[in-house]
């Protein structure tokens, strides 16, 4: 994998986030709908796209026939994917996975669980 | 268990305080009010999703205080898990995402209203409502099995005390009896799994009773895995196990538990044990809520799981016509959480994405030979449709089946944990 397209998607995902971010701030019905300062949730496409993967991996570590994903950052995180992408070998739940995704959307996940990982909470 | 006094008082909380509050209705204030009926596994998912949104006010209605899991129930049938490792309380959801528990059973939903009607008289007001009931049993179309014959003849496919009974009847039967299982006709939940039951019974058998058969008479022609199976089967069972399908039999017409015996087109089959998995339907309150069309399942939207026959209801899992998707744990998961994300973002207007549908099943042929498959669904046309699959090949190496049960183990742990919440 070359690092060239790696940098490339990362830098599509943040431009990617940061318009999801614009259209949620945008958004006035979500002001009206959680009122009392509550949080308004985190529905963003990475935040959706991360749920799947909550499916297999454990939210905190632990797993160990099916490794943790929490601590990782994002460029190994795209990395492992496109590798997963490219073959059905080793897995081929993560190949299917893999192959789901558009490279936005791979992007979208791993910039989500990466900055979840950094904040310290669970993905 | 230390966790039982917890359960039970967490149960008795919730059914205490709304059952004081009855019969009048329980209204959300300011919040959006979402119920969930059934704390299954789409239930349970798509209240712990929404739960996660900590702006949206959430209350599970589920009559049990516990769910034990179908998946891996087979591995208890052979002596494998015990049941008590296969069962969750739902204690986290409420202490951990803050959701209403109502220990209760829902029995009328009211579209026009919007309020739901619980079996102890309370009735809750909702803004969207999500249902989950699973599936029922269509008692009936296999003469003299009725509900009272269950207790004979288990079905074993909600797993709890009919999967206790079974067992049971499997640690008693005297070595060289049959067991015969009838398998049931499509759609039913989890396809691959009256075969997984043959083949985690046998493996029992080999160990403990080595003269004994199982026969499985199925309503169909060829069921899912199947290559996979019979390889497995002459690999580790020679002989023990046959599948006549219903091309051979008619299938199964009747069942005498007097006699203990099954009765087909043609034949009379004697069994020492007998698991009927009769045909399914849609959960029954599915049928009271004008939920269901005449296959006896849910329709659904594909992208939001919205009924198309009662807007503002949601249904996922078993209940569903789900096009492609099979009735399994890992499709009711799924599609819950694109339902809990439909519904966050209808109720902010924020961009609605289309949902990544998923399936992945895990089936052992023995306690270290497992396969696994992988599909990703897309809605096309109004309908759920299969985009890409990949499964398990026969000829793989004892290795990578090995290691296909070890993954089937950790996916075990990590899936329960997100559908009840907890893994922390
Ligand atoms: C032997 C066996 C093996 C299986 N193995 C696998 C596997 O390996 N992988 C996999 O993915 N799937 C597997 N499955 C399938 C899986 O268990 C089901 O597909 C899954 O449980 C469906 O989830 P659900 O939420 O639709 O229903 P359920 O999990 O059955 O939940 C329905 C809930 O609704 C409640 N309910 C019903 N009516 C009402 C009402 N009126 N009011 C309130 N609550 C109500 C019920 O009490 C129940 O708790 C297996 C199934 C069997 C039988």
């Amino acid at each position: 994998m070359k690092r060239e397209r790696v940098a490339a998607i990362v830098s599509r995902a943040k431009g990617l986030a940061a318009e999801i971010r614009w259209l949620l701030g945008l958004s006035l019905s979500a002001i009206l709908l959680f009122p009392e300062g509550s949080a308004p949730a985190d529905i963003s496409q990475g935040a959706q796209i991360a749920a799947t993967c909550a499916s297999c991996h454990e939210p905190t570590g632990g797993g160990q026939a099916i490794p943790p994903i929490a601590a990782l950052d994002e460029q190994a995180i795209v990395k492992a994917m496109l590798a997963f992408r490219a073959s059905e070998s080793p897995s081929l739940v993560m190949h299917a996975v893999a192959l789901s995704l558009s490279d936005d959307e791979l992007a979208a996940t791993a910039r989500y669980l990466a900055d979840r990982a950094n904040a310290g909470r669970q993905p | 268990m230390t966790d039982w006094t917890r359960r039970q008082i967490g149960g008795l909380i919730g059914g205490a305080l709304l059952a004081v509050a009855a019969p009048h209705i329980v209204r959300g204030q300011g919040r959006a009010k979402i119920v969930v009926i059934g704390g299954g596994i789409g239930g349970a998912t798509v209240a712990r999703y929404l739960g996660d949104m900590k702006s949206i006010d959430v209350t599970l209605v589920e009559p049990n205080s516990n769910h034990v899991t179908c998946f891996f129930s087979n591995l208890y049938l052979a002596g494998l898990r015990s049941l008590a490792s296969l069962t969750f309380g739902l204690e986290t959801l409420a202490e951990g995402y803050g959701i209403t528990i109502i220990r209760d059973s829902a029995v009328a939903i009211d579209p026009v209203g919007r309020a739901v009607e619980l079996r102890g008289g309370t009735k809750l007001s909702y803004d969207r409502l999500v249902v989950a009931p699973g599936v029922a049993f269509k008692f009936g179309e296999i003469e003299g099995y009725d509900e009272a014959a269950a207790k004979i003849m288990p079905h074993a496919w909600i797993a709890g005390p009919q999967s206790e009974l079974l067992r049971r009847q499997l640690e008693s039967m005297e070595d060289g009896g049959v067991f015969v299982i009838a398998a049931p006709p499509n759609p039913f939940r989890c396809p691959p799994a009256p075969y997984e039951r043959a083949s985690l019974v046998a493996c029992y058998f080999k160990q403990f009773k080595p003269r004994s058969k199982i026969l499985i008479l199925d309503a169909k022609d060829k069921f899912s895995g199947q290559e996979l199976f019979q390889d497995a089967w002459s690999r580790h069972y020679p002989g023990m196990i046959e599948w006549l399908p219903s091309q051979f039999t008619g299938a199964i017409k009747a069942v005498d538990v007097a006699a203990r015996s099954v009765v087909t087109e043609g034949e009379t089959f004697r069994a020492a044990v007998a698991n009927i998995i009769p045909a399914q339907k849609a959960g029954l309150i599915g049928e009271k809520a004008g939920l269901i069309d005449a296959s006896g399942w849910c329709p659904v939207d594909p992208v939001t799981f919205e009924s198309t026959l009662q807007p503002g209801i949601h249904v996922v899992g078993d209940s569903i016509i789900g096009g492609d998707m099979p009735k399994s744990a890992f499709s009711a998961n799924s599609q819950a959480k694109a339902c809990a994300f439909a519904i966050a973002a209808s109720l902010t207007g924020s961009p609605q994405f289309p949902p990544h549908l998923f399936n992945s099943c895990y089936t052992f042929l023995a306690p270290d030979d497992a396969f696994t498959n992988a599909l990703t669904f897309a809605p096309e046309g109004g309908r759920i449709k299969t985009v890409k699959m990949f499964i398990s090949k026969v000829g793989e190496s004892a290795e990578v089946r090995r290691r296909t049960a070890h993954h089937a183990v950790g996916w075990y742990s990590a899936f329960t944990a997100d559908v009840f919440g907890g893994g922390s």
